[in-house]
């Protein structure tokens, strides 16, 4: 009813300017009209018009690809002798459902873009002249058609028509999908179904919803219901299937469609759109991109186990995996010269323990997708506390390596205590701890392949993690059940204690790459928790190892050693407060290309910004981050115009830019301060204000240069 | 290079979503259906073999039909076929209720009107051939070769418009595809954009 109500409301604002134009055409479900962005012209400068519809509620025209039925309004011009039109601007399109029939197109009131160029001699009075035909559908569908005419003065410069007319110009700009700053690629699984990837790095993921890829024209891909798009910090990815077109010398070398995704953002949600030309990637075969045939391509499966399998195999000789490398020639020294039946055992023991953890992880994923749904994996191991505690492992396994101490307990919390033991369960916990200490090493690569793991069905994720844990194992399991390969290894001896001492130092190595990842993740700070943490966890080895009878005295060196121990994990509890961190250091290294840019801005702080504004200039400040779509949006369709730029410069602004990208905690304090969540923000003080006015987060160059120059 | 691999091989296993429709492939066993005609009589694709079959799905309202009845393109089309031993099927897919529904009175008053010369009007109330077909629009034209192959499916022809005009400019496409078919010859345009009015599929039924 509403819409109804606005229809007609639409239909009387409309009459005074009908009478000015003589240019609509009311039909019985649209009311057509051409108009012009300009009130007189100026030869050879070219200009817009738009062909305007206000459709009848519930009813819709259609978009450029009209979907499974309906037809594209058409446009063919009269125009004066040497001047042109160039083919219409469409607004993002709407999803319409027609009874599970796709339909693109657009309800309520939409303008239709077309720049006309005059020619350079034109004179006097301009005289445009458009034959339109449109269709126009409920469940029903009519063709309607409508003749305009516009008569535009020509004169020695152009001016603009009448700020309604303007307004409706802008609003329209702003619906028309920006080109897409990411680029984007576009592969064809065996079925014949595409899979585009748009590589938007650095997107949160959990702020972005409502993906639909629009695509431009019939046959290249199908008109889909529903497409399930996945959205990681890595990029965009939807499945697609193909279109009913016939496959001629294969597949196009570009797939064109309009990219429409809403974001979550600190005030509200926005709907944004992009323009993408996704160029085919021979070299990418979607393993599964088929939508609707799932099982159809257990090749892909035995694809992704051997993957997986490589994938474990190569852990063992990436550099950061250097501790797992130093336990295993330790293991290998101490096995030298073993009888072979132990030595098999010991292999196998070591390969079991191996695939007891990745098991154990596949457990924890599982269990994570049946409680959280759908989960993005990869922060887990970029989380502080995982880093911190690592960090702490590699500096006590080192202190054990180093002969500090000794552990001939069942302390299962130091797997190296155990693997000290000989037999079977000390290669068993080798086996755990080359996987704990592998795993944040490589958190990059075992993301990739647990995002693949997730999005299989439980036996599949299992099987996936578990070839990557037999790939892991091989080369060891390998060598123990070997016995030509095991004659190259040298006779024990007295090196062995060295060598063992000597691996002590990568471990420690390994300890202190991992608080520059923690550094990374929390700031300086993390620097002094962990090497804390870390002078406690020595004096509580050293409280232990005084031993003695179990005294008073003993026990008491005990209780302070648990103390210790206690304050250090304390410092876990520390890190903790920032998780939120964390997540934006991963998303500024994914982004590196995708970055904040200050080109023209000065860097926000609030002494810059009260200072300035205390001066009595105007200051324009914007809070963005790298990973805010609308932000980036508004830079391009809004504040980086030349018109804009042009209006910053007139005025004197001081331009401010918060780079919010890191949660930088001024900028957080600020943001609360007014009572905003998140990114973006838009703040201005006109000159000599006492206070910022916030301006709304959907930002066009009109708006902006209209709050520069108001009086 | 390990990486991008597996970074590739990240493909979400989508479930598949409850697909409205089927889609009929070209150079595969057509779906078989069986419908009542207009005149009480019943119909089988598998009792077709043997013959060439058109199918064209239809709703008389809708103004695409209306392009290319008022112009008599289409009852032009199935005399040529019909004189070339060509069974056409005009297929009235809509449901009850909908714009296009006709009862079999309806459907021979229609014939007649149009003058129309199919080989029958098949009802398809319940619009079960044109779900088996994935119908999208009408007129949706389809080409069943002698061993019931799917050889053509698409547009009536090249210019999608409602205005009449265009007909002599456009390539009418099922005629081209039954000269290859009738040949013995492969049909080059087999897949081509349908236009018309959405196929006015029941509201609940989808």
């Amino acid at each position: 009813m509403p819409r109804f109500i606005a229809f007609l409301f639409a239909l009387l604002i409309a009459l005074p300017v009908a009478a000015q134009t003589q240019s609509v055409v009311q039909t019985d479900n649209v009311r057509a009209e051409l108009i012009s962005e300009a009130g007189a012209i100026k030869a050879g400068e070219p200009f817009w018009v738009a062909l305007r519809q206000t459709i009848r509620p519930h009813w819709h025209t259609y978009w450029k690809n009209p979907g499974d039925s309906g037809l594209p309004t058409e446009i063919e011009w009269t125009l004066p002798a040497g001047a042109k039109a160039d083919p219409i601007v469409w607004p993002t399109p709407s999803f319409i459902d027609v009874g599970g029939i796709v339909n693109y197109g657009f309800h309520d009131d939409i303008l239709l873009l077309v720049k006309i160029t005059p020619p350079a001699d034109a004179s006097g009075t301009f005289h445009l002249a458009a034959a339109a035909n449109w269709l126009v559908c409920d469940d029903v569908c009519i063709p309607e058609e409508g003749k305009f005419a516009l008569d535009l003065p020509v004169g020695s410069a152009a001016t603009p028509a009448g700020g309604t007319i303007r307004a409706l110009f802008d609003k329209a700009r702003r619906d028309v999908p920006m080109a897409s700053p990411w680029p984007a690629r576009y592969g064809v699984a065996k079925s014949g179904d595409p899979t585009l990837v748009v590589e938007a790095k650095g997107l949160k993921p959990e702020t972005i919803s409502g993906v639909y890829f629009f695509p431009s024209g019939w046959g290249g891909v199908a008109n889909m219901t529903k497409q399930t798009a996945t959205v990681t910090a890595e990029g965009i990815r939807i499945p697609l299937k193909k279109g009913e077109a016939q496959d001629k010398g294969g597949p196009p070398q570009e797939l064109t469609g309009t990219l429409v995704l809403t974001e979550k953002t600190g005030g509200g949600a926005q709907r944004q759109a992009f323009d993408i030309a996704a160029r085919l990637d021979p070299a990418f075969v979607p393993s599964a991109a088929s939508v609707s045939a799932s099982n159809e391509e257990p090749l892909s499966f035995m694809q992704a186990l051997l993957f997986a399998l490589v994938g474990g195999l190569i852990l063992n000789l990436m550099p950061c995996v250097f501790p797992v490398l130093a336990m295993k020639a330790a293991a290998f020294a101490r096995l030298a010269g073993h009888a072979r039946a132990e030595m098999r055992r010991d292999g196998i023991a070591y390969t079991a323990g191996v695939l007891v953890s990745f098991a154990a992880m596949a457990a924890a994923i599982l269990a994570i997708r049946a409680s959280v749904g759908e989960v993005s994996w990869g922060f887990q191991f970029q989380s502080p506390i995982f880093s911190l505690l690592v960090a702490y492992l590699f500096f006590v396994v080192g202190l054990n390596l180093a002969g500090v101490f000794e552990i001939s307990g069942g302390f299962t919390g130091v797997g190296q205590g155990l693997t000290a033991k000989s037999g079977a369960t000390g290669a068993f916990f080798t086996g755990v701890l080359a996987v704990i200490v592998a795993t944040p090493c490589t958190a990059p690569f075992m993301a990739a392949a647990l995002g693949f793991a997730l999005s299989q069905p439980a036996p599949q994720t299992v099987a996936v993690l578990l070839a990557m844990g037999l790939g892991l194992a091989l080369p060891y399991l390998a060598l123990s059940l070997t016995p030509a390969l095991q004659r190259l290894m040298p006779r024990p001896g007295a090196w062995m204690d060295r060598l063992r001492q000597l691996l002590a130092f990568p471990m420690f190595a390994s300890a202190v790459w991992m608080i520059w990842v923690l550094t990374q993740q929390t700031g300086p700070d993390g620097v002094l928790y962990a090497l804390g943490g870390m002078i406690l966890i020595a004096f509580a080895i050293w409280l232990l190892r005084i031993g003695g009878p179990a005294t008073p005295a003993t026990w008491m060196r005990r209780g302070v050693a648990a103390l210790a121990v206690l304050l250090a994990l304390g410092a876990v509890v520390k890190i903790s407060d920032g998780p939120a961190t964390a997540a934006s250091a991963s998303a500024e290294a994914g982004s590196k290309a995708a970055g904040v840019s200050f080109e023209g801005w000065e860097r926000f702080s609030r002494a810059r910004m009260t200072e300035a504004a205390a001066a009595g200039k105007p200051v324009f400040v914007d809070f963005t981050a790298a990973w805010c779509i609308t932000c980036l949006v508004n830079e391009r369709v809004a504040l980086e115009t030349p018109g804009t730029r042009r209006a910053f410069e007139q005025t004197g602004t001081v331009k401010l830019k918060g780079d919010w990208t890191n949660r930088d905690p001024e900028i957080t304090a600020l943001l609360k301060e007014l009572g905003r969540a998140g990114v973006p923000l838009y703040l201005y003080w006109a000159p000599g204000a006492d206070k910022p006015k916030i301006l709304p987060q959907v930002l066009t160059e009109a708006s902006i240069v209209a709050q520069l120059t108001a009086k | 290079m390990k990486r991008r691999s597996l970074l590739l091989s990240t493909v979400p296993l989508a479930l598949a979503p409850a697909a409205a429709f089927a889609s009929a492939d070209l150079g595969k066993a057509a779906p078989a259906f069986t419908a009542t005609d207009s005149n009480g009589k019943s119909w089988s694709l598998a009792d077709l073999k043997g013959k060439v079959v058109v199918l064209e799905t239809t709703n008389h309202d809708c103004p695409y039909v209306g392009k290319h009845y008022r112009s008599a393109n289409m009852q032009t089309q199935q005399r040529e076929a019909a004189a070339r031993g060509v069974v056409w099927l005009t297929v009235a897919s809509s449901a009850p209720g909908e714009q296009g529904f006709v009862t079999a009175s309806q459907a021979n008053e229609l014939v007649a009107a149009n003058k129309a010369a199919p080989a029958a009007v098949l009802l398809d109330p319940q619009s079960k051939i044109a779900r088996a077909y994935g119908a999208t629009v009408t007129p949706h034209m389809y080409v069943i070769d002698k061993n019931g192959m799917l050889v053509y499916k698409g547009g009536i022809d090249s210019i999608p418009s409602a205005n009449v005009d265009d007909i002599p400019k456009a390539t009418q496409y099922v005629r081209v595809a039954l000269d290859k078919v009738l040949a013995g010859q492969q049909v080059a345009e087999a897949s081509t954009r349908p236009y018309g009015c959405s196929l006015k599929y029941g509201r609940n039924s989808t």
